[in-house]
């Protein structure tokens, strides 16, 4: 289930990432700044741990930027690990499609509803929602208020 | 005057003429070539949904089509988007699970234990026996409920209409069962952090083991009628072929992994509630093609059957629920639960900062990845394989778009 | 059968054409099949299925708007999907009649706090029947029918009945 944290370490440090590798709730955790975010993956991938499927993809408005939590799977050796990084909210998100095809529509969905933009997506058009949609998960969009809803 | 089967042969060679590929066309399966000599048609966009009646739901694919042949196909989502994960920031974690009901409105259990997972996960919660054996139980009804209703439309989208009928009867008869259970027919919100609502009802075993005893017979019923169907297999078979790369690629999950060729299944790989000592195979394909897919989902709720009846014979005794507090509140920290739902791997991701909602709350819905892949697949299929593709992946846009 | 209902026991009944049109009409509610979220589950496909069998009351689905006296809108109608939903309304040939099918239709639901979510479809069509329930069963969308029978054979009478008072 957990893969080892050194092993991990190596690969990243290997493929020339400052990468930060710690065990938390939610299992082993890499955070790699932004600009290296594709290089992780890509050694994560290529690497004999064999992480070859991105289960998922989100982001989350940790009040400073946005949060990209990347969830890769060994199916091999039946392992999984995050990879997170933090984008500022006015920067892009660099796509990685063409390592794992499975984050064509996260990537869209996470960049519309955080309000980011999208780096090297081939088709970075809305997923969910119309023009003109604030960006939903911002903690700055607020829902509606029970008046408002009375007052429909 | 011409007989009608001379027109037809004349056709039939010149078409064999033209840009026939003869490493194309898979067994049993005849390709109507695109193009003829000589003769230019012109490429058409057709759309398809979001109002379609075998789009199951609000799914639009827009395909370019030469033709027959589908040659570009895009997906549009979010005609469903209503914002389950927003909302669950403003929910107390015992309300999650009626978020999660309505995002894979057909297979609702699942969703709720996913998040009640979660919650557990995060407080350490000791869940008593019972409560994880009634929730497989649950978990398993609602299976072969959900399988059901794939049938039926399944059917439905190769232009048959009765086994749709003797799918909505068993159905019924699952849901009777399930509202005497929970109290609703669909929108359970049965499952809570630490156990479930409520204990089963007194006398509800002898109706779940009459349901189990006829539906044995029933579902070899419905595989004769719908997978005995000369028409429906040649519709199936070839078509929509998924092989382990490309699945893996796109992250798919469930039955339309596991028809890959790759035996991935939460209940057996991370076992949850009662897995772990409920005795279960877990069917594979070989091709991955549309027939694959159709043989995994019905050997899947022989299954179901086999653990139903085990869970009704093993239920301990005990409580229905641990000690939980009325207000709930998880400390900070950050979880990932997943557990096998009819249509593949949900899974709750969940932020919290010791408050009585959570942070962030994500939910993996399946069917996404599902719907990404249409764009891939489809291209080189014909203009009605499009339905059974879509019918094959079971797509719910509930928990798709969210 | 329903004329005798009409008549009593006699079996000459003086109605008007558009009356007896109506009373043709209320029998032959042809709905479109356009389910959009849960209640699509509960008041398309099981209220078709075998056991609540809405074919008997001469309900049936139409897979397009044009042949459709009815619909029911079966779900939570988004922004996006705002758009379709008028779209598909004004496809549908006169006379036609809406059923809100659920809290979500109704009045925007369990989602109604998310701002994409719109707040009711009656911001959108006219809507004659509404039904509670999240979701409602089958046997509400039932009585909505029979509600909406009533509701159309009493129409031409009560616009009658208006022509009168105004003279
Ligand atoms: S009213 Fe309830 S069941 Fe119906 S669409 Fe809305 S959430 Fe789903």
């Amino acid at each position: 289930m957990l893969p080892d944290a050194t092993v991990l370490n190596r690969i990243l440090s290997d493929a020339g990432v400052t990468a930060r590798v710690e065990e938390t709730t939610l299992g082993i955790v890499a955070h790699v700044p932004c600009e290296m975010a594709v290089e992780a993956l890509s050694a994560l991938r290529g690497s004999d741990l064999d992480f070859h499927m991105l289960l998922d993809m989100l982001g989350a408005d940790t009040g400073e930027g946005i949060e990209i939590t990347y969830h890769l799977r060994s199916l091999s050796r039946d392992e999984d690990v995050f990879v997170k990084t933090e984008v500022a909210y006015d920067a892009a998100l660099r796509s990685v499609w063409n390592l794992f095809p499975s984050a064509l529509a996260p990537e869209r969905e996470t960049a519309e509803l955080l309000g980011i933009k999208l780096d090297g997506h081939p088709n970075p058009k809305r997923l969910l929602t119309t023009d003109g949609v604030a960006a939903l998960l911002r903690k700055s969009v607020a829902v509606r208020s029970a008046e408002e809803v009375r007052a429909r | 005057m011409t007989d009608a089967r001379d027109i037809v042969t004349s056709v039939g060679e010149l078409a064999s003429e033209g840009t026939h590929d003869p490493g194309m066309p898979p067994a049993g399966i005849r390709r109507i070539p695109s193009g003829v000599d000589g003769l230019s048609t012109e490429h058409l966009i057709i759309n398809m949904g979001p109002q379609h009646p075998s789009t199951h739901g609000v799914l639009r694919v827009i395909v370019e089509v030469d033709g027959e042949e589908v040659v570009a196909a895009e997906s549009t989502l979010g005609y469903l988007h209503r914002g389950i994960e927003k909302l669950a920031e403003t929910r107390r974690f015992d309300q999650l699970g009626t978020l999660m009901d309505r995002g894979d409105y057909v297979s609702g259990i699942h969703g709720e234990q996913a998040a009640a997972l979660a919650v557990e996960k995060l407080m350490e919660i000791e869940v008593p026996s019972k409560a994880r054996w009634i929730r497989s139980l649950m978990a398993e009804l609602t299976r072969i409920a959900s399988h059901l209703v794939w049938y039926g439309t399944f059917g439905l989208d190769t232009g048959a209409m009765g086994q749709f009928l003797y799918a909505m009867r068993d159905r019924e008869a699952i849901l009777d069962i399930l509202e005497a259970v929970s109290g609703q027919r669909m929108m359970f919100n049965y499952v809570r952090p630490g156990g479930v609502v409520a204990d089963l009802p007194v006398g509800i075993e002898a109706k779940i083991i009459a349901f189990c005893d006829g539906f044995d017979g029933y579902l070899e019923e419905h595989h004769a009628l719908l997978g005995g169907n000369e028409i429906f297999q040649h519709r199936v078979k070839g078509v929509g072929v998924i092989d382990r790369e490309m699945a893996l690629a796109f992250g798919l999950s469930g039955a339309n992994l596991r028809a890959a060729g790759v035996g991935f299944d939460v209940r057996r790989e991370r076992p949850y509630d009662a897995y772990s000592e409920l005795e279960f195979d877990v069917p594979i394909g070989t091709r991955g093609d549309a027939w694959d897919r159709y043989m995994v989902r019905m050997e899947e709720m022989r299954q179901s059957v086999r653990m139903v009846r085990q869970a009704i014979a093993g239920m301990p005794e005990g409580e229905h629920t641990a000690k939980v507090p009325k207000v709930i509140r998880v400390p900070a920290g950050e979880v990932y639960a997943s557990v096998e739902s009819s249509r593949g791997e949900t899974a709750v991701h969940m932020v919290t900062d010791g408050g009585t909602s959570p942070v962030r709350y994500h939910y993996r819905g399946p069917s996404l990845f599902a719907v990404q892949l249409l764009e891939e697949i489809l291209p080189g299929h014909l203009l009605a394989d499009v339905v059974m593709m879509i019918g094959s992946l079971d797509i719910m846009l509930g928990e798709a778009d969210r | 059968m329903a004329i005798d209902r009409l008549t009593g026991e006699h079996s000459i009944a003086f109605i008007r054409s558009e009356q007896l049109f109506d009373l043709a009409r209320s029998h032959s509610l042809w709905y479109m099949a356009f389910g959009i979220a849960c209640c699509a589950i509960e008041g398309l496909m099981s209220a078709s299925g075998p056991r609540f069998d809405f074919d008997r009351m001469g309900v049936f689905f139409r897979a397009s708007p044009r042949q459709a006296d009815v619909m029911i809108v079966a779900g939570t109608v988004n922004l996006k999907m705002a758009e379709t939903v008028r779209m598909l309304y004004d496809q549908m040939p006169e006379p036609k009649w809406v059923v809100a099918m659920g809290a979500c239709a109704n009045t925007g639901g369990p989602f109604r706090e998310y701002p994409n979510v719109v707040l009711g479809v009656d911001k959108i069509v006219p809507v004659d029947v509404y039904i509670p329930g999240c979701p409602p069963r089958p046997e509400s969308v039932q009585y909505a029918f029979i509600e909406l029978q009533k509701k159309i054979r009493n129409r031409t009478g009560e616009r009658l009945a208006a022509r009168r008072d105004r003279t």
